[in-house]
């Protein structure tokens, strides 16, 4: 089109050019439908050239119906040689608008031609066979292909003449079924036991396409099952394990890549067979290198790295000491503009570097990363902030950096806070256990948190419907009162009363129950005035408690239920009293909580209920005698007389400290 | 109390737990962190007698890797106008991760044998150390912990404030009773700076412990 150098001259221009290329569209789009079979293909042959690779022209396509125009024309092409040409542009344009593009992929689906393209494969000619597979492959890249029934026996048989097929389109489509339908382990063992395996490592000698594929329906049936792993090393006395193996260092990246997707697929199935150290260095140094790769290949490598590290501690320090902190680092501190699974890849392989290894939360810190991580919480991709708070969770998973205020700063914990109100939950959980860590301040003076109204927020997020919230922003809250002052106490104390905290205390979900009791054990801790909250509205914190513990209730909920009590019990002489109510209220029938507490298998409920009594019982008050002769006719300083072996020594200890103190009052051993 | 670090459920990958199967000291509730010891160190030279309130917390302790850290804040400091508060990280003596040896400071064998064989609640255990470093020895049922303490950083003052960290401190901890002593050592300055502490429960009639728990 002709410019003009005026703006006005160039606006209109503008619109004349873009009113121009909807004219062409309209005009290619009616001879779609020409009964003209050379104009059709013409037309065919058109839209399938301007839309390869450009998502901008498929979408406008789109959006004027241009997929169901072309199913049409799949559909009344007959048979006929004729026609074959038609068949193939058309197939082949459908298989371009669902190629890597969603909304193309539904258009083709919702237009209904699923079922031709499937009968082309059965086509006498060659290339209207390919041009159906490649569509149809293109259509089981995506999540929303039909689900494919392994289970029925027709689709199965359907599936091996696909594998058997001579032509790669075909074989590589059968395997690209499996790798994107095969969900369950009834559906692996189904093909497993149909023979798929063998058929399928057939495919790795095959052409390039036909490897790809195989890699990728391999590591698909092999996942989380040990029995299929071991039937696929096992065949051939492991020369395919060894294949896949040599395929890391093919020289195309995307096979790489595959491989080593293959590889970790069976490492995290059955770790045995990776016994050589070398392999699993190779496999490390390998990914790390596919990071820097800027197609698919590298986006999945990132999410691959994070994968083949989550939770061993072994393999996150060879990927340290191959120095993949600062690999990813580099890549993540370049100017260009990373894809957003690439980026939460890469961020989920430097949370699960730090999620054991002190040296590489440290390092992490030097290299500042923090500052990237910060812009990522702003991504507008949900996945990538919800990586990047977690991230930040795992690397402020140490004491050292947290007690050296590396977190503490309104920079980091602005967009934090602002992230708890996350449209996404998954950022939201994300963000609570980033926070639940970042809160830990050990009671600076100054806590960004609380400046920014975070108290408020997690009350409300412990008020949640989602059980999960509610425990990690009670877990917040706790870690944010450890050794925390009267002041912050207050904070806190000012907007829940005493009704609404023995809600928490008393909610359905054990582990919720666990944190509020863990939160009001840290806010009894402290200067001796803050016991006073328990005893707000006629002491109902402190019943709720005793109640709880009387239900009989898991070991962990007990032992901060037990520790509430051991901390009031260190208090005056009053508090004192009214942890006896508690142990002993007035109408009772049942044994004694504090009696199956002392007999728990776990060490750390023995030992708080032991230091509940020695505060009890503490010499220097004046009701310490008369609180001893209770326990010791409930039978409690007897059991502990029967324990003075106990396996755990922090117990054994206790119990002496105890028995001394009985023997003070006159008890004998 | 021992941090107890859970890894929650998350949207992707990030999984995992502690491997829990390797023994390890059983923990104390005493030496846990939130406790606050309090007492002195003796920091007398030829010249004068001289020692300085401490207060020490403990922030954060990791049995499985024989790690503990917290702060130690060193009141009426002459050179300073206010307390001095340093950063420190220790080493637990399990058999495991840390020997009786030290291993590095500037500390030789010698030095290292001189400084335990001070704590009294060394003795039973000498000979053994001085024979195959202690290898054979059941540390876990050990009522005494064994510890070197280094301070990492100034919290609060500058590095020029006239004060050094240089050196570490050999620790001994009574399970029992919670109570602390230990020795200073640095080649440049005075030996056996003895420190000796005790717990604090801050006007209370009784102990009293905190918790966090990391994710």
């Amino acid at each position: 089109m002709p410019t003009t150098t005026t703006s006005a001259a160039s606006s209109s221009s503008t619109s004349a050019s873009a009113s121009g290329n909807n004219n062409r569209q309209a005009d290619v789009f009616s001879r779609l439908a020409s009964s003209d079979p050379e104009v059709k293909l013409k037309a065919l042959r058109e839209v399938k050239n301007q839309i390869i690779g450009n998502r901008t022209k498929k979408l406008s396509f789109l959006k004027i119906g241009a997929v169901p125009a072309i199913a049409s024309a799949l559909a009344d092409a007959d048979d006929s040689e004729k026609c074959n040409n038609i068949l193939v542009q058309s197939a082949a344009a459908l298989g371009s608008f669902a190629c890597g593009f969603e909304a193309g992929v539904q258009a083709v689906l919702d237009a209904g031609v699923f079922p031709r393209l499937l009968r082309l494969l059965t086509n006498p000619d060659e290339k209207v066979v390919d041009a159906g597979a490649r569509s149809l492959r293109m259509i089981f890249q995506s999540n929303q292909a039909p689900k494919y029934d392994f289970l029925q026996e027709k689709n199965m048989e359907f599936l091996f003449s696909l594998l058997n097929s001579e032509n790669e389109n075909v074989s590589g489509l059968g395997a690209s079924i499996i790798a994107h339908a095969c969900g369950t382990s009834v559906e692996q063992r189904v093909l497993c036991e149909a023979g798929v395996l063998e058929k399928l490592v057939i495919l790795l000698d095959g052409s390039l396409s036909q490897r790809e594929a195989c890699l990728e329906s391999l590591a698909t049936v092999l996942k989380n099952n040990p029995e299929a792993v071991s039937d696929f090393v096992g065949l051939e006395s492991g020369r395919y394990l060894n294949s896949v193996t040599e395929l890391t260092k093919d020289r195309y990246p995307r096979t790489r890549l595959l491989s080593c997707l293959c590889l970790v697929v069976i490492y995290n199935t059955s770790p045995s067979y990776f016994v050589n150290m070398g392999t699993k260095s190779g496999l490390i140094t390998t990914l790390l290198e596919l990071l820097n790769d800027p197609g698919q290949s590298g986006d999945d490598a990132a999410l691959g790295l994070s994968c083949l590290i989550a939770g061993k501690e072994d393999l996150q320090k060879l990927a340290y000491e191959a120095n993949a902190i600062k690999n990813i680092v580099d890549i993540l501190k370049t100017d260009s503009e990373l894809q957003p699974k690439r980026l939460q890849g890469l961020f989920l392989s430097l949370a699960e570097l730090c999620s054991k290894l002190e040296d590489c939360r440290c390092s992490f810190v030097s290299l500042q990363v923090l500052d990237l991580l910060i812009n990522a919480l702003r991504h507008k991709d949900a996945d990538v902030r919800a990586a990047a708070c977690i991230c930040l969770r795992n690397a402020s998973r140490s004491v050292k950096n947290l007690s050296a205020g590396r977190f503490n700063s309104d920079h980091v914990m602005l967009p934090l806070v602002q992230l708890l109100h996350d449209p996404s939950s998954s950022v939201q959980v994300a963000v609570l256990g980033a926070l639940s860590n970042i809160v830990l301040d050990f009671s600076s003076p100054k806590s960004s948190f609380i400046e920014f109204g975070g108290i408020k927020q997690l009350i409300e997020l412990s008020k949640s419907m989602d059980p999960d919230a509610r425990c990690s922003a009670l877990r917040a809250l706790r870690n944010l009162m450890f050794l925390a002052d009267n002041k912050r106490k207050e904070l806190f104390i000012s907007d829940v009363n005493a009704q609404g905290f023995a809600c928490l205390i008393s909610d359905p979900e054990p582990p919720v129950q666990e944190q509020a009791l863990a939160l009001l054990r840290n806010l009894v801790d402290g200067c001796i005035s803050s016991i006073e909250f328990v005893f707000d509205e006629d002491g109902l914190i402190l019943d709720t408690v005793g109640r709880q513990l009387r239900k009989g209730p898991q070991a962990h909920m007990a032992i901060q239920g037990m520790y509430v009590l051991t901390n009031v019990a260190s208090g005056t002489e009053l508090h004192k009293e009214a942890v006896m109510q508690q142990l002993f209220p007035q109408a009772t029938g049942s044994e004694n909580f504090m009696l199956k507490f002392l007999q728990s298998d776990e060490s750390q409920l023995r030992s708080a209920t032991v230091w509940t009594i020695i505060n009890l019982i503490s010499p220097s008050s004046p009701g310490a005698y008369d609180r001893h002769v209770k326990l010791r006719s409930a039978g409690i300083i007897p059991q502990l007389k029967n324990m003075v072996n106990d396996a755990c020594l922090d117990v054994k200890i206790r119990i002496k400290t105890v028995l001394g103190q009985s023997m003070s009052f006159g008890d004998n051993y | 109390m021992p941090v107890r670090v859970v890894e929650s459920n998350t949207p992707a990958q990030v999984s995992g737990t502690d491997p829990g199967n390797r023994s390890q000291l059983p923990p104390s509730s005493l030496l846990g962190a939130g406790q606050a010891f309090s007492g002195t160190q003796n920091v007398s030279n030829q010249q004068k007698e001289e020692a300085w309130r401490v207060n020490v917390q403990i922030q954060g302790i990791d049995l499985e890797h024989g790690y503990l850290c917290g702060t130690m804040e060193a009141l009426n400091v002459p050179m300073a106008d206010t307390p001095v508060i340093t950063f420190w990280e220790g080493e637990i003596v399990d058999g495991k991760n840390y020997t009786f040896y030290t291993g590095k400071w500037e500390a030789t064998r010698e030095d290292d044998m001189r400084h335990w064989s001070k704590f009294p609640s060394f003795s039973p255990l000498q000979g053994q150390v001085e024979s195959d470093g202690g290898r054979q020895l059941d540390l876990n049922n050990y009522p005494y912990i064994f510890m070197r303490w280094k301070e990492q950083y100034f919290v609060n003052v500058g590095t020029d404030c006239g004060l050094t960290i240089a050196g570490f401190y050999y620790v001994c901890f009574s399970c029992s009773d919670g109570s602390i002593s230990g020795f200073y050592y640095d080649p440049n300055s005075s030996p056996f700076q003895k420190l000796e502490l005790k717990t604090v429960n801050e006007g209370r009639s009784g102990f009293s412990f905190s918790s966090y728990e990391l994710q």
